[in-house]
């Protein structure tokens, strides 16, 4: 008991307990904590502090031993009002990463108390425990902290994981997966546009996805003039007949040159193209020459320079077409030609066209 | 990716059912009427295949909609005012949207500071072509980013079928008319 009040004493020597600094007052306590075994460092009860009052000391060295006895949280009651304040509006969500901090921090003896303390799981201790640790906390502690506490409170959010070396914010977390399911689709883009595959980067490709859509859009534009003008009436019945078994059959993928828009062009190639549809038809869908031969029979009074081409050229014009056709896309378009599937592309109209004549005919 | 060629098939199917009705509703229209009706009826078709349900097919109904109704409306009244209201209709939006344009940029070069690092100057070039891209787009000012991303993938998978389609028809029907 002298002992204990001998210690208070060494405690009171510098003053009034108000005027001890922190860093004494935590001295003081660890000093408190190491000698005394019997005392359990929980388990200070009010019952020995009245113990000690009941010893007849003085009042006012009474009052100190009992401050002094206290246990640390009360003893803390002592500390100006500023860091009580100060302690007030801390995160009480520290508790959670009490265990980082402690990590965080230098001075064991600190340690060892908070780690008595857990059990009490009083605030305001560990508020203050902060409060003087805060020269040695991290960002990085900090930042967990938050992170904890967001995952905590919003369990129905997606979950990510930051990666070594990037900043946890929960900002940044989020921009990070926005811009990423971009980035993730934009490699379908690329797939899609045609020349897409060389560019790397934001700009350049959307550049590109808009030329592209532009020049399709315009596409449209002209065929739909194009049909206006071909059509008088607008009536594609023939058409619909021709084209129900045009679809059926395999439909190629084409690469959309944009010479297309070119109304010249087309005139010129209109021949090349039957040209190039028989050559086809022959060389793909196998019709049998009687066939043809009613074509001509048919197409004899209007048209006699087509079907001399068309027999002519029936054996070449796979060949012909491909590389004129190949010639002039190469001028005006950087696009791969798969050169097999346009000469087939322009041949199924045709084959609707020879059964649209023979019913004609056989009508 | 889907079929393209399934696409192509219900593609024509409704926009030669649409090109009847309205054949059935008007005679004698002239070029550019047709030209209109062939290209409306195209969105339409275009925007209604597939159940997918995009803010550029929601928003291309819209624009035909109101477009057929105007038309509609005019109908009754003489050819001449009515090729105008047509032509007023399709065209009255652009030169609106570039008046705009022209004074955000005014604004825009009083009020803010000119960064030279690369990094914003990259950023403003995305920012000026993802605003491009979304006047290119039906209905994109509605869009954010990510969407306007998925949008345009769609948009340009159905207008190449609908490019397609378009171009089979057109050759198919001028090798018809060199035969009668």
């Amino acid at each position: 008991m002298l002992h204990c009040l001998n210690t208070s004493s060494n405690l009171v020597g510098g003053g009034n307990i108000s005027d001890m600094t922190v860093l004494e007052r935590q001295r003081a306590r660890i000093k408190f904590q190491n000698e005394p075994q019997q005392f359990s460092g929980n388990g200070f009860s009010s019952s020995h502090q009245q113990q000690f009052m009941m010893l007849g000391c003085d009042s006012a060295l009474g009052e100190i031993v009992t401050n002094s006895m206290k246990p640390d949280p009360d003893y803390e009651n002592g500390f100006d009002e500023e860091t009580v304040k100060k302690r007030k509006t801390d995160n009480k969500v520290d508790l959670n990463s009490k265990d980082k901090r402690i990590k965080v921090c230098v001075e064991e003896g600190e340690s060892k108390i908070i780690e008595q303390r857990k059990g009490q799981k009083n605030t305001k201790f560990n508020n203050g425990n902060k409060n003087k640790r805060e020269n040695c906390e991290d960002s990085n502690s900090k930042e967990n902290s938050k992170g904890s506490e967001i995952q905590n409170q919003k369990p129905d959010y997606i979950h990510v994981r930051a990666r070594r070396g990037q900043a946890t914010d929960s900002h940044s977390l989020a921009e990070r997966v926005r811009r990423e399911k971009i980035s993730e689709r934009m490699k379908y883009l690329q797939d899609l546009v045609p020349g897409c595959n060389k560019i790397a980067g934001k700009a350049g490709m959307l550049d590109e996805i808009i030329n592209y859509v532009q020049s399709l859009q315009r596409q449209v534009e002209f065929l739909s003039m194009k049909l206006a003008a071909v059509n008088p009436r607008l009536d594609f019945n023939i058409d619909e007949l021709f084209a129900k078994e045009v679809f059926t059959q395999n439909f190629p993928t084409t690469g959309i040159p944009s010479e297309m828009t070119n109304p010249a062009y087309l005139q010129f190639n209109s021949a090349q193209q039957l040209v190039s549809c028989c050559g086809g038809l022959i060389n793909n869908m196998g019709i049998i020459p009687p066939e043809i031969g009613l074509c001509r029979n048919i197409n004899a009074p209007t048209s006699a320079s087509l079907p001399e081409i068309f027999l002519d050229s029936s054996v070449f014009t796979h060949i012909l077409p491909s590389s004129t056709w190949e010639g002039n896309f190469q001028n005006l378009h950087n696009v791969d030609f798969d050169q097999a599937r346009s000469i087939s592309f322009p041949s199924q109209p045709f084959t609707g066209m020879v059964e649209a004549s023979n019913m004609k005919m056989e009508m | 990716m889907r079929n393209l060629s399934s696409l192509k098939k219900e593609f024509l199917r409704k926009w030669i059912k649409g090109l009847r009705k309205y054949n059935s509703q008007k005679k004698n229209m002239n070029l550019l009427e047709r030209k209109k009706a062939i290209k409306l009826s195209a969105d339409l078709a275009m925007a209604s295949t597939k159940d997918k349900t995009t803010l550029w097919r929601k928003a291309l109904f819209a624009n035909t909609s109101t477009k057929i109704d105007d038309e509609q409306d005019m109908s009754t009244t003489s050819s001449t005012p009515q090729k105008k209201v047509i032509r007023k209709n399709s065209t009255n939006s652009y030169p609106l949207r570039k008046r705009i344009t022209g004074r955000r940029k005014i604004l825009r070069r009083n009020h803010t500071k000119e960064r030279v690092e690369a990094s914003f100057i990259a950023m403003r070039l995305v920012k000026k072509r993802t605003r491009k891209l979304k006047s290119l787009l039906p209905g994109g000012k509605f869009m954010d980013d990510s969407c306007l991303v998925d949008e345009t993938l769609d948009y340009i998978e159905s207008l190449k079928a609908q490019v397609e389609v378009m171009r089979c028809l057109v050759t198919s029907s001028e090798l018809f008319i060199n035969q009668p």
